[in-house]
C-alpha cells in the first residue's frame, strides 16, 4: 500500500519511521526492433506485477518507487551514475535498505557500482497472465524475492 | 460565413457531448447484465461481492493461505488485484478467515511464519504477532486483531466478502 500515489504518499509520511527500504524496478527500453520490444514491454509488465505483489506483502516497511526506465542500448555505466544520484537524492536520508529489481541481467556487471542491492530474477516471456502456471510462476518468484528482502531485514 | 462555420462547429460539438453522454449511460446499463450473463452465481449473492476461493474439503485446522482475484475497475482503466486469506477450522469445526492485513501498517501476516512462534501468525514487518484466531499479541506493534472476512458456504465452496476490521484490545 506503500506506493509512489497520492493515496499511499500520506501514510507514508505518517509512518516514516517505520518505512526503511524502497524498491527501485530498473526497466529497459527499446524501439528498433519488433521482437525485442515486445520482449521488453511483456518483461515490463511482469516485472511490475511482481513488484507490486512484494509491495503488498511488504506495505507497511517498503516503499515501492517509481520505475526507473533507461534505454537498453545507452551505456550502463553512466545509467549507473544516474541511478546512484536518484537515490542520492531520493532515499538515501531516509532508507537503510535500498533494492534494486530488474529482469536485465546486464546490470550484474554493474552491480558493484550501484548504491543498493541488486535483485536480479531471470525473465520470461508470458503470453498468458490468466492461465494458472502464469500465477503459479508469478507466486514463485514473489515469494522467493520476498525472502530475499527479509534476509537483509 | 465565419459566423456560420463557428454555428456548425458549435453544433457538432453539442452532438459528440449528447453522444458521448448516451454512449456512457448505455455502458453502465449494460454493465449489470453482462454480469448477470457471465456469472450467475455472483448476481445471486445478497452481499454482492462476495468471491469463491476454496474448495470446503480443502480447508484444513491449521490455517492455509488462499488468494484469489478480483478485477477491480477504477474510473480510467480495470486491473486485477490479488486478495488473500489464511483459512482454517476450529475446535467447533467453523471455519475462521482472516485477513493477512497486519493492522500495524498493513504488511501480510504468515501463519508460523517465525520458527520461533510456530503456533501464531507472524509479521515479518516490525515482528507484530498474533494469536491462531487473530488476537495480536500484546506488547507486539498491532494494535488489534486480524479482520475476519464475511464469508458463505455454498455447495462444498467457500465465498468470502470484505473483510472486518476487529476492536483492539
Ligand atoms: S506492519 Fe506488521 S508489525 Fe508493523
Amino acid at each position: 500500500m506503500m506506493k509512489w500515489e497520492a493515496d499511499d504518499l500520506p501514510k507514508y509520511f505518517e509512518a516514516k519511521e517505520y518505512i526503511d527500504t524502497v524498491l527501485v524496478p530498473l526497466i529497459p527500453i527499446q524501439l528498433s526492433n519488433e521482437a525485442d520490444s515486445l520482449k521488453l514491454a511483456n518483461y515490463q509488465k511482469t516485472l511490475q506485477i511482481i513488484a507490486r505483489e512484494a509491495e503488498r506483502d511488504f506495505a507497511g516497511r517498503m516503499l515501492l518507487s517509481p520505475v526507473y526506465t533507461y534505454v537498453q542500448a545507452a551505456s550502463y555505466q553512466k545509467e549507473q551514475e544516474r541511478i546512484n544520484q536518484w537515490i542520492q537524492l531520493l532515499f538515501k536520508e531516509d532508507f537503510k535498505h535500498v533494492f534494486f529489481l530488474t529482469f536485465d541481467v546486464k546490470w550484474k556487471k554493474e552491480e558493484k557500482g550501484l548504491d543498493g542491492t541488486l535483485l536480479w530474477l531471470p525473465g520470461t516471456v508470458i503470453e498468458n497472465y490468466q492461465s494458472v502456471l502464469t500465477k503459479k510462476w508469478i507466486n514463485e518468484q514473489t515469494s522467493q524475492l520476498n525472502e530475499l528482502i527479509k534476509s537483509f531485514w | 460565413m465565419s459566423e456560420k462555420k463557428q454555428q456548425v462547429s458549435r453544433r457538432q460539438f453539442l452532438n459528440y457531448t449528447l453522444t458521448g453522454v448516451g454512449g456512457f449511460m448505455a455502458a453502465s446499463m449494460l454493465a449489470p447484465m453482462v454480469r448477470f450473463a457471465i456469472d450467475p452465481v455472483l448476481t445471486a449473492s445478497t452481499a454482492g461481492e462476495m468471491q469463491a476461493v476454496v474448495d470446503v474439503s480443502e480447508i484444513t485446522t491449521d490455517p492455509q493461505r488462499f488468494d484469489w482475484t478480483v478485477e477491480q475497475v477504477d474510473a480510467w482503466y480495470t486491473s486485477d488485484v490479488t486478495h488473500s486469506a489464511w483459512v482454517y477450522k476450529n475446535e467447533n469445526d467453523e471455519i475462521v478467515p482472516l485477513s493477512p492485513t497486519c493492522t500495524h501498517l498493513g504488511c501480510s501476516v504468515s501463519w508460523a511464519g517465525n520458527e520461533d512462534y510456530p503456533d501464531q501468525f507472524y509479521c515479518p514487518c516490525h515482528d507484530g504477532r498474533y494469536q491462531k484466531d487473530g488476537t495480536n499479541v500484546a506488547d507486539t506493534p498491532p494494535p488489534a486483531p486480524l479482520a475476519l472476512y464475511e464469508y458463505e458456504v455454498r455447495d462444498g465452496t467457500l465465498y468470502l466478502g470484505q473483510p472486518v476490521p476487529r476492536g483492539g484490545v
